[in-house]
């Protein structure tokens, strides 16, 4: 019985490491589909001259269609979610229904920080001219950048530091307890 | 979704709830007026109308002074005059206030504003539907350019209705021999020529009684005629019809006929240079032309310098000339080539 509750604690602590390893490669794909998305959108934006709505849609439903039905639906079916409240013109306020849908992205690995930049990229979409709205999604591509260049950095060394905790941790508690 | 519906749906949420609970869409709206710090009006049925304070209901402008004489009965100084009473009078409009107006905007153009830079520099936005919102405000200017318009304070949102059989009366003019003419309809501002061009362009290009149909392009710069999203137009402009939406008028003329050899181009609110020379060259290329041009009379557009070069080259083989007798697109005249005319105001 000892020993089964010792597996079992080991065990355990070992997932946790690698659960832990895989968010962190996790929130790193997230970003960078979230990069891709916004690359298109401002293409949409710039070169299409091409309204929020309709820009958002087109591009949750390209990524939608190139993530398959078992890819990473989150962001895309966000954009979708966003354009669709436009369509309905409802009389809300875009960043109202920007900050309410991104509060029903539910089950994602962003950080706190990731979802405040987000937040703040839809308070400025859609204002004033096409020179500020380049200037605002470059400025939010460049945030992105430099957490995905972060996260990429330490990829290895997270991983390995968490499944290694992981398994160390479960380890010396099993030590401890026994 | 009917018009008013359309309409009703580009104001923001306060605004809607207000319209919905003075039943605007019972109304055959023409256009509805926002200005900052001034009453709510709109025009329809021939009268001018204000939204009250409570927005409970719409009531006939000619009403206000009445209203207010009664409301305010003694406290009225003798000498206080027309103005001053109307003033009175609009405490109990409701007053359009620069939020609203900001609101609108926004949602009337998608939270895009960016995409409407080209038309917000001409005056005005066309949204889903082909209705047209003329705006003012501070104009910024880039050198001698508009660039854009800023603080807007005033809007115009004109209401856009397909009228299926209006070009009626107008059809067995603009046919000789069995063969289409080209056609210049001058109207003044809010006389339907808009409307009277989208029924011909429709009927030109299924067919009618006269000849049967024939390909049309139609270059709609301001998106009124077809009213297209996503660059299929939301109105009924025929099964041959093909269209350049939200193209300038004279570089479209010369792409459609490159592109789409229609028998048949046409356009809404000619008048410039270039637009003349694409013109000519349709003409040159054996295509007829629909066209309309703002203006009241024949002698109207032979006093403008451009204008005057069409009527005398006889590009145009027909004139139709509207007015707005208590409703919009009543045909005044209409006159040939050599200007003979050839139908009074009885066609219809």
């Amino acid at each position: 019985m000892k020993w089964m509750g010792a597996c079992l604690v080991t065990l355990g602590c070992t997932g946790l490491g690698q659960y832990m390893a895989r968010q962190w490669k996790l929130r790193l794909r997230w970003l960078e589909q979230l990069r891709q998305m916004i690359y298109f959108l401002k293409g949409e934006i710039l070169y299409g001259h091409t309204a929020l709505g309709d820009a958002l849609e087109r591009v949750g439903e390209r990524c939608q269609k190139a993530e398959g039905d078992r890819g990473l639906m989150g962001l895309p079916l966000f954009f979708l979610s966003v354009a669709e409240r436009i369509r309905r013109q409802e009389g809300e306020g875009f960043s109202d229904i920007w900050k309410e849908e991104l509060s029903h992205l539910r089950e994602n690995p962003l950080k706190e920080e990731d979802i405040a930049g987000l937040k703040c990229l839809g308070d400025h979409l859609g204002y004033l001219d096409l020179n500020m709205q380049e200037r605002n999604l470059l400025l939010y591509l460049e945030q992105l950048d430099g957490q995905i260049e972060y996260l990429r950095m330490h990829l290895k060394e997270r991983t390995k530091l968490y499944t290694s905790l992981g398994v160390m941790g479960g380890l010396f508690l099993t030590v401890a307890m026994l | 979704m009917d018009e008013m519906e359309q309409v009703i749906r580009i104001f923001p949420q306060k605004l809607r709830a207000l319209l919905r609970q003075a039943d605007t869409r019972r109304f055959q709206a023409e256009e509805l007026r926002l200005r900052v710090g001034q009453p709510l009006l709109m025009t329809a049925h021939g009268a001018e109308w204000y939204l009250e304070e409570s927005g409970m209901q719409w009531r006939q402008w000619e009403d206000v002074e009445e209203h207010t004489e009664g409301r305010m009965e003694g406290k009225l100084s003798e000498d206080m005059t027309g103005k001053q009473r109307m003033d009175t009078g609009r405490r109990s409009c409701y007053q359009v206030t620069a939020a609203d107006i900001r609101d609108t905007l926004e949602y009337m153009s998608r939270y895009s504003l960016y995409a409407f830079d080209e038309e917000l520099r001409q005056g005005f936005l066309t949204i889903p539907g082909g209705h047209r919102i003329g705006v003012a405000g501070q104009i910024v200017v880039e050198g001698k350019r508009v660039k854009t318009i800023q603080n807007v304070s005033f809007l115009n949102v004109r209401v856009a209705r397909q009228i299926p059989g209006c070009a009626d009366p107008v059809l067995p003019w603009i046919y000789s021999d069995g063969n289409i003419c080209s056609a210049l309809i001058i109207s003044p501002p809010k006389c339907g020529k808009t409307t009277l061009l989208r029924d011909l362009i429709r009927q030109v290009s299924n067919g009618c009684q006269y000849i049967k149909g024939v390909t049309v392009g139609v270059v709609d710069e301001r998106s009124e005629l077809g009213a297209c999203c996503q660059g299929r137009p939301q109105n009924d402009l025929g099964i041959r019809t093909d269209v350049l939406d939200g193209c300038p008028k004279a570089e479209g003329i010369m792409m459609l006929i490159r592109s789409m050899a229609p028998q048949v181009v046409a356009v809404d609110e000619i008048g410039s240079q270039e637009d003349l020379e694409a013109i000519r060259y349709g003409k040159n290329c054996g295509c007829k032309l629909l066209a309309t041009v703002h203006g009241c009379s024949l002698e109207d557009i032979r006093r403008k310098p451009v204008l005057r070069e069409f009527a005398e080259e006889g590009v145009f083989e027909r004139f139709i000339i509207l007015e707005n007798r208590g409703r919009p697109g009543q045909v005044k005249a209409v006159f040939d080539e050599e200007g003979r005319q050839l139908s009074d105001g009885n066609v219809d």
